[in-house]
C-alpha cells in the first residue's frame, strides 16, 4: 500500500476510514429481527407432500389432459354433428359388409388358390413393356422422369 | 478454515445445536458482512434487507456447504451475490438503464442520513461509485477491507491476475477523479 502514495498521491491524502454509520444498537438487536424473519419463512414453507401423491401427480395430470381433450373434441362433435359421425360409421360398415359378402361368395378351394397365387411376380417381356409405355406414357413424361 | 468456524459448521449441521450455532455465526460475521454489503448498496435500509437475506440463505444452505472453501469466503460470496441481485432487481423494477445504476447509488449516497464522513470522504465515495461494478467491488474489498487477492478470487470467482488489473484500473480512475474534480 506504500507504493500507492507515489502512484496516487490524492487518494493517499484521504484518511482510510469508514464514512458510513448505522442506527444506535443496530447490531445488538439484529439477530432478534433476523430470527423473527426466519420463523416467518419457516411457516411459509409448505408441508412436504405425501410421496405417493408426488409420484402420481404427473400421471394423473396426463390422464386428466387426455380426458379434457376428448371432452373438448369428441363431445362437441357428437352433439353438433351427429349425422356426420353416423355417416362415417355407416360407410365403414358398408365397405366391410361388401368385402365380407365377396369373400363369403367364394368357395373354400378357390379362396386358397387365390391366396397361393403369386400376385407380385408378373411375367412380361421387354416388348410388352415397350408397347405399354408407348401407349400409356408420352415422350414428354419420359423426358421429365429421366431428368429429375 | 479456523477451528472456531469448523466447529460452527459441525454444530450447524447438527439438528439439536443448530439454533445456537447459527446465533454464534451471526454474531461473529454480521458486522463484517454488513459493511461489505453497505458499500455495494450504499443505503442502510437496503443493506439491512440484504444482510437478512444473506443469513436466511446461509440458514437454508448450510447443510450443502462442502467446506472446500473457508466459511468466511463462502459468506462473502453469498453476501456479494445477494447485493448484486438486489441492485439488479431495483434496476429491473424501475426500468433503469445501465448508467443510471450509479446515479441511483449516488442519490442513495447524498440522501443517506447515516453518512458521517466529511467533504473529502464524500468525494472519494462519489469517485468509487463512478467505477464499473466489478472494479468498484474490487476497490472496496482491497482498499478498505484489505482482503487478500486469493480470498477475493474465491468470492468473486475471478482470477487473481484479473483482480489485480481491476484494482489497478480502479485506483487510477479514482485518483483521476480526485485530481480533476472540485
Amino acid at each position: 500500500m506504500d507504493k500507492l502514495k507515489n502512484i496516487v498521491p490524492e487518494l493517499s491524502k484521504i484518511k482510510k476510514e469508514n464514512p458510513y454509520g448505522v442506527p444506535d444498537k443496530y447490531f445488538d438487536d439484529f439477530y432478534a429481527r433476523l430470527q423473527t424473519k426466519i420463523d416467518a419463512e419457516k411457516r411459509l414453507v409448505p408441508r412436504q407432500q405425501n410421496r405417493t401423491i408426488r409420484f402420481l401427480k404427473p400421471i394423473i395430470g396426463l390422464a386428466a389432459s387426455f380426458a379434457l381433450i376428448f371432452m373438448l373434441v369428441y363431445w362437441p362433435l357428437k352433439i353438433f354433428m351427429p349425422n356426420q359421425l353416423a355417416n362415417n360409421t355407416e360407410i365403414l360398415d358398408k365397405n366391410d359388409v361388401d368385402y365380407l359378402s365377396i369373400v363369403e361368395g367364394i368357395d373354400e378351394d378357390s379362396f386358397y388358390t387365390l391366396l397361393d397365387e403369386p400376385s407380385n411376380s408378373v411375367d412380361f417381356s421387354n416388348e410388352d413393356l415397350m408397347s405399354y409405355v408407348s401407349t400409356n406414357v408420352s415422350e414428354y413424361e419420359i423426358y421429365l422422369a429421366t431428368n429429375y | 478454515m479456523d477451528n472456531d468456524d469448523r466447529e460452527l459448521i459441525a454444530n450447524l449441521k447438527h439438528e439439536s445445536k443448530r439454533d445456537l450455532a447459527f446465533q454464534g455465526l451471526v454474531n461473529k460475521y454480521q458486522e463484517r458482512l454488513y459493511w461489505h454489503i453497505r458499500k455495494i448498496v450504499i443505503n442502510h435500509e437496503d443493506a439491512d434487507d440484504v444482510l437478512q437475506n444473506t443469513f436466511i440463505k446461509v440458514w437454508g444452505n448450510v447443510s450443502n456447504f462442502r467446506e472446500e472453501s473457508s466459511l468466511y469466503t463462502w459468506l462473502y460470496r453469498i453476501a456479494t451475490n445477494e447485493s448484486l441481485t438486489f441492485i439488479s432487481s431495483k434496476k429491473r423494477r424501475s426500468f433503469m438503464p445501465m448508467n443510471d445504476v450509479s446515479e441511483y447509488l449516488m442519490n442513495n449516497l447524498t440522501s443517506d442520513p447515516y453518512f458521517e464522513g466529511d467533504e473529502i470522504q464524500l468525494k472519494l465515495q462519489k469517485a468509487i461509485l463512478r467505477l464499473p461494478e466489478k472494479q468498484r467491488l474490487v476497490f472496496n474489498m482491497k482498499y478498505f477491507e484489505e482482503m487478500k487477492y486469493e480470498d477475493m478470487s474465491k468470492v468473486l470467482d475471478t482470477s487473481v491476475g484479473a483482480l489485480k488489473a481491476s484494482f489497478h484500473h480502479a485506483v487510477k480512475k479514482v485518483e483521476e477523479y480526485l485530481k480533476n474534480t472540485d
